[in-house]
């Protein structure tokens, strides 16, 4: 016999995560593949090329810092506005990018779905992996452009990689979420510009999350799970602070139950993709 | 040994209509119907369409068969079910050894990057390994003629271009079943040879290969073994020879539906019918290389016409005619015909090579302008024969020239001439 183990192929096979994972390494090289592929046309036929890569959230920086830190004079945590506002805005511009392809990526690269077989999940995460290329490059740049801006770098500041890993997360379980529904019902494209300015507004990325009042913060942490991270993120990042455990913690957890359900959902839903999208 | 695919009892529904655009609101009204009536303890409705029904088949390893049968008779849905494109509604599949399809050819590039870019990321994404594509790359390039093009973007190729990258990669990847979908009707006709040939190389290694084409005389010279499909059903399964034989006696019986009697409604001239017969006046619709042909029309219409040119083609379904006999050119119309009447055209010899023909026809006014009947198909015919014995005969048989003329070959010494 070739030495190929039987693949049986079924009616709406139910999710197992065991099975999906094991599946998904397997799978690892096409995930790559798609990866690079997105890293690729990113920027291609752009004038400016992987420098929008410091140029997106620079910008962002510079509208908010005058509209909100010196117009508002809203409270940044003890240093300039401008490196309170950029270390969040790189985590966020990722978040925002990340959810913009994996959210779109199915219906984007429909092409493949009807041609080949490979877990449904590789397009959607491949295009957060994508934009996790130019997170970790926003990161580094923070750590050179930081102190200009006025961030006070620390040891704590080496734990900000770690945080954006758990960004990482959170964007890929939303992504999953959105990825699936988007498929069948192409409400979600529309939704979503008006869901991220949401998001945006919800989180503390423009504001510190002290504008919370503290008996409320626990549960604003829970809830948002990007307000315990972005919070984390720019304390280490920005401040040189210790991040607030119970905060981190809960977003955490909170994190890790919207990736769970992300996934799930997707696996439900992943059998009739092709025919539907 | 078990087979290297297996179909159990496969049945797959598609949501019907298009449900797939149908608004949230909708999906929702449906779903609380339908728990209402699980509530009630109602029977609920199948839902969707059948596009295949109670299918079982198996393939041994190495086996070449093909699926044939009319549009919509369930031939890629098996091919989808099979990729695990799409999940069966119930039944199962089971699999030994890795598949690559060839559906949609030319889908999936991507038009920002470079020819180059592509043949990796593209051929990574359909599953080959990095040293895999290293290793074919230049085979791959050579195959779809684009050596010239490899650094430019493929959104500034022909559509040309991009079809035959799109197969070359394809076609290249090196599985042990390979499921190929309408994937010959690419490019010109010099590409499609290609794309038999390796079809046919691909059977020669040993490969199993699951095969859709209307080409039918590619999928009786690649295929031994054919499956005919109809409305989802598995009709006859057997000999390629044998089954495609059916199957065109199948469509021998739907001919009559090629005249569609609505479509010509309120004409003022209808074609009724349309027959085609042997020189010896027996209906038939296969022929041998070199026979003769007579086709038999039948007109009603509301009022006596005076000098009807009637008009008659034969195409292969390529672009063109390969045989037009026209009154327009010959000046021999009738000069009265009643409201019923029949014309025959009757062809003396037929040069044509093993295919299958279409035969159209249309009908001006005497002045040879207005038109009393819209260009139409009115009935089809198969040449058959045997196989020639060259490299290419197998290749030849569906992408040659058909038009078979009297030729010898001779070949002498330059010196000796």
């Amino acid at each position: 016999m070739n030495g190929h183990p039987e693949v049986v192929i079924e009616a709406s096979p139910r999710p197992a995560l065991g099975r999906a994972l094991r599946d998904l390494w397997a799978y690892r090289g096409t995930l790559l593949a798609f990866t690079e592929r997105n890293v690729r046309i990113k920027y291609k036929q752009t004038l400016f090329g992987v420098a929008w890569v410091v140029l997106q959230p620079l910008a962002f920086m510079g509208v908010f810092t005058v509209a909100l830190g010196h117009l508002a004079d809203v409270p940044s945590g003890g240093v300039d506005y401008a490196a309170f506002s950029l270390s969040a805005f790189v985590a966020w511009i990722f978040i925002q990018g990340a959810v913009n392809l994996g959210a779109n990526s199915l219906v984007l690269d429909a092409a493949f779905l009807r041609k080949v077989y490979f877990p449904r999940e590789v397009p959607v995460l491949a295009s957060v992996l994508a934009s996790a290329v130019d997170f970790a490059a926003g990161l580094a740049l923070f750590a050179v452009v930081g102190p200009f801006v006025g961030a006070e770098l620390s040891l704590w500041s080496l734990l900000a990689p770690l945080i954006a890993v758990a960004v990482v997360f959170l964007a890929a379980g939303v992504s999953l979420l959105l990825a699936g529904l988007n498929v069948y019902y192409r409400d979600f494209r529309h939704a979503l510009p008006f869901l991220l300015q949401l998001w945006l507004f919800a989180s503390p990325v423009v504001y510190p999350l002290t504008v919370i009042p503290d008996r409320w913060r626990e549960l604003y942490a829970l809830l948002n799970p990007a307000a315990g991270l972005l919070d984390s993120f720019r304390r280490t990042l920005a401040l040189g602070d210790p991040p607030d455990p119970t905060l981190l913690g809960l977003s955490l957890l909170s994190t890790v139950v919207l990736c769970a359900f992300g996934y799930w959902l997707f696996k439900r839903l992943e059998p009739n993709f092709a025919d539907v999208v | 040994m078990p087979p290297a695919v297996a179909f159990q009892n496969v049945t797959k529904r598609y949501m019907r209509g298009d449900a797939r655009y149908a608004s949230l609101r909708a999906q929702l009204a449906d779903t609380w119907s339908r728990t209402g009536m699980r509530l009630r303890r109602q029977a609920l409705p199948e839902r969707g369409t059948p596009a295949l029904e109670d299918v079982s088949f198996a393939l041994e390893e190495g086996e070449s068969v093909a699926l044939v049968g009319p549009n919509g008779a369930g031939k890629t849905t098996a091919l989808k079910l099979l990729s695990r494109i799409s999940y069966p509604s119930s039944g199962h599949i089971s699999v030994r050894g890795r598949i690559a399809a060839l559906i949609e050819v030319g889908s999936g590039l991507h038009p920002e990057l470079t020819g180059r870019e592509n043949v990796h990321l593209f051929g990574r994404i359909l599953g080959m390994s990095r040293p895999d594509i290293a290793r074919r790359f230049d085979q791959i390039v050579d195959f779809a003629e684009i050596s010239h093009a490899l650094e430019r973007p493929v959104k500034m190729y022909s559509s040309g271009m991009e079809l035959r990258l799109g197969f070359a990669i394809a076609s290249h990847l090196d599985p042990e079943i390979f499921v190929v979908d309408e994937a010959l009707a690419v490019g010109d006709a010099g590409f499609q040879v290609k794309c038999v040939e390796r079809m046919s190389s691909l059977v020669r290694e040993g490969r199993t290969l699951l095969f859709v084409s209307h080409d039918l005389p590619a999928a009786e010279a690649l295929c031994s073994r054919a499956i005919f499909l109809n409305q989802g059903r598995l009709v006859e399964d057997g000999p390629a020879r044998a089954v495609i034989a059916r199957y065109l006696a199948w469509t021998d019986e739907q001919r009559h539906h090629v005249l569609d009697p609505a479509s010509q409604a309120g004409r003022d001239l209808r074609i009724v019918g349309a027959t085609l017969h042997d020189l010896s006046g027996e209906e038939r619709y296969a022929f041998r290389p070199g026979e003769g042909l007579e086709l038999r029309l039948r007109f009603e219409g509301e009022r006596v016409l005076r000098r009807p040119h009637v008009n008659v083609g034969i195409s292969d379904g390529r672009a063109g005619l390969l045989v037009q006999c026209s009154m327009l050119h010959d000046g021999e119309a009738p000069e009265r015909v009643g409201p019923n009447w029949e014309c025959r055209c009757r062809i003396d010899q037929l040069p044509l090579r093993p295919r299958l023909y279409q035969v159209f026809c249309d009908v001006y006014g005497e002045s040879g302008h207005g038109v009393l009947t819209e260009w139409s198909q009115v009935s089809s015919f198969r040449v058959e024969g045997t196989l020639g014995a060259g490299p290419l005969a197998v290749s030849d048989l569906s992408t040659s020239g058909p038009v078979d003329v009297p030729y010898s070959w001779r070949v002498d010494e330059a010196g000796d001439a």
